[in-house]
């Protein structure tokens, strides 16, 4: 009678450890699936959802009906809950059997799923694009002028409609980055710029494994916090983003800080690898100050001043001085406004129509408040890690012109910091975005 | 992070450049000052309260959305009542007559054809949805390819249509 119940008890054990491993394995499929459908369907042709391109998914078309809202939401839905419940299962790494083997091979699957298909949801890369061809294939400055310069190119059609007048706000390094992928012709360019978002991608996981360890925390827990996260994947990677390469910088910047004897080398490099993302895109130099009150030694600083220097005279010689003005670019960029963004919710909920100027002051206002506490904290011994990550997060909260892979800047930072508060913050933000989405799935335009 | 007891003040980076400040004004090495209990409540009160304002903000303009898709429906079914023409490349223009008034202009084609490429009708509309409609104040024409300008306008007609062609 005893030897039956010791049985039975030991059966029950075998099966409570064994249902994690089932429901994890069933999560990483629906993720796997929904973004498999969004791809497939995606490949089918242009939809409003998928930009006009050419046919680089050619041989995945006939595997699915052109993506609309309803699909797309069903999937991007199901995604969102299968993440949630991957991480809520991964905290209990053993029981759920997410070790690094499988974490790595979802992620991997991921990343390979997105790559192999179409652009999706953003017409952002043949802008990149069409800036390298004005550079080289036709000379005009993209500094100066919009794709509206280069009409006869076969990239202006692709284009998107309201960026077709206007100059890249980019930063130079970018820009010469993108120049070699010119003279592919759009195929060509389209698949070396998803290549490097792919690239860019892998190696922020990998610094981010490294930065996880390094600072104590599970880095399969990290990996899948930031690697399965579907907005990264579906809109970060899908759109092959140019913010996944400037986060690789800020990775890179945090992982030389991060290890265990940081010498004034490593600072200085850490600083420079921080102005080489912002002359990719401007947004992360909100890190500096953070590293720099943190450290309150002159290596980071001399890193920023050389780097700084170095790039400004390289986007001089590139592209004269409207190279080097990023902060015009970037008053220009802050003026815009989107649906999606919390200031305008916010000014439908006071019944305004919209964001009007005077908000756009409130909003810097706030801004600024929010880094200066920030930037005191971090005086008074607060992980400068996490403050650059409250900062980035807050930026996207109180910018008016907010997208889907803006939500992504603070999601690395916030996997390897001890104040879960900031994970917490980011994945809510990145929920009301996808709730905020949801409305044709509620009510269908017909 | 959890919450922790107050930290010390400690010279930092090795820098005694600081010690002339207050103590309370020096700089703490990192790690050391995560938060005090009482400042990490109220930080987490602030981000909750946050959460919700902006959750609300969110769902209220969900709603919204819902409800202009829910006109936009009504919008569409009137014109394709109102024209006979059951197309579905159908412009609304919800901006022209306020983009908060809920009044919306519809335009299409008067024959078949890629959208803009024929003779246009745009109607007026605004009103409760009856029966899945709502109620049309009037209208006017468009030659083919053309924007919704006043000077492109012609044919103006019912009550309220006068006023938006050119005189």
């Amino acid at each position: 009678m005893n030897a039956v119940a010791q049985g039975e008890t030991g059966l029950l054990r075998i099966r409570s450890a064994r249902w994690p491993h089932a429901l994890a394995a069933v999560l990483a499929l629906v993720l796997l699936a929904a973004s498999a459908e969004i791809v497939l369907d995606g490949a089918a042709g242009r939809s409003a959802l998928i930009p006009r391109s050419p046919q680089i998914a050619g041989w995945l078309s006939g595997l699915g009906e052109r993506l609309g809202y309803r699909v797309f939401l069903i999937a991007l839905l199901a995604s969102v809950g299968a993440y949630a419940g991957l991480l809520a299962l991964a905290r209990r790494a053993d029981a759920a059997g997410l070790g690094p083997r499988r974490a790595i091979a979802l992620v991997a699957a991921l990343q390979l799923v997105v790559f192999v298909g179409p652009i999706l949801l953003s017409t952002d890369v043949f802008s990149y694009i069409a800036y390298a061809r004005m550079g080289v294939e036709h000379g005009v400055n993209p500094y100066l002028h919009g794709p509206a310069a280069i009409v006869g190119d076969p990239v202006y059609h692709y284009v998107g409609r309201d960026w077709k007048h206007v100059a890249t706000a980019y930063g130079p390094l970018y820009t010469l980055l993108s120049y070699p992928l010119a003279p592919l012709g759009v195929t060509g360019a389209l698949w070396g710029m998803k290549l490097e978002a792919l690239l860019a991608s892998v190696g922020t996981l990998a610094l981010l494994w490294r930065c996880a360890r390094l600072r104590g925390f599970d880095p399969v827990w990290a990996l899948l916090v930031v690697g399965a996260n579907p907005l990264f994947t579906i809109y970060g990677l899908g759109g092959a983003h140019n913010d996944l390469l400037m986060i690789l910088a800020m990775m890179v910047a945090v992982t030389l800080m991060v290890t265990p004897r940081v010498t004034p080398a490593r600072e200085a490099w850490a600083a420079g690898a921080i102005v080489a993302g912002a002359l990719v895109k401007v947004t992360v130099a909100a890190l500096l100050p953070f590293m720099i009150i943190a450290r309150r030694r002159l290596a980071p600083v001399v890193g920023t001043l050389a780097a700084a220097l170095l790039g400004a005279i390289v986007a001089y010689a590139a592209f004269g001085t409207h190279g080097v003005n990023v902060v015009s670019a970037l008053n220009r960029d802050a003026a815009f406004v989107s649906s999606d963004s919390f200031p305008t919710e916010i000014a439908h909920l006071f019944g305004k129509p919209g964001v009007f100027p005077v908000d756009h002051d409130l909003l810097k206002a706030a801004l600024v408040a929010i880094v200066v506490y920030l930037l005191w904290r971090t005086w008074r011994g607060y992980d400068w890690v996490a403050a650059s990550g409250w900062t980035l997060l807050a930026i996207t909260v109180t910018s008016t012109w907010l997208l889907a892979w803006y939500i992504l800047w603070p999601l690395p930072l916030a996997a390897i910091v001890r104040d879960r508060r900031l994970l917490a913050a980011t994945l809510g933000v990145q929920g009301l975005f996808v709730l905020h989405q949801i409305s044709p799935l509620l009510e269908p335009v017909k | 992070m959890s919450a922790g007891a107050p930290q010390p003040a400690a010279p930092a980076g090795g820098h005694e450049l600081f010690d002339v400040l207050p103590a309370a004004l020096r700089p703490r090495e990192q790690g050391s000052g995560e938060s005090s209990g009482r400042r990490w409540r109220i930080e987490t009160a602030l981000l909750l309260a946050l959460g919700v304002f902006l959750l609300v903000a969110t769902v209220n303009d969900l709603s919204r959305q819902k409800a202009v898709n829910a006109r936009l429906n009504a919008d569409l079914r009137t014109w394709r009542a109102y024209t006979g023409h059951a197309y579905h490349n159908l412009l609304v223009d919800t901006q022209l007559l306020g983009p908060t008034s809920k009044r919306e202009v519809v335009c299409g084609n008067t024959s078949p054809g890629p959208p803009k490429e024929r003779t246009q009708v745009c109607l007026l509309i605004w009103g409760p949805i009856v029966a899945g409609r709502r109620p049309v104040h009037g209208g006017w024409y468009l030659p083919p390819r053309a924007e919704d300008v006043q000077r492109m306008r012609y044919g103006c007609f019912g009550r309220e249509g006068g006023r938006f062609c050119r005189r």
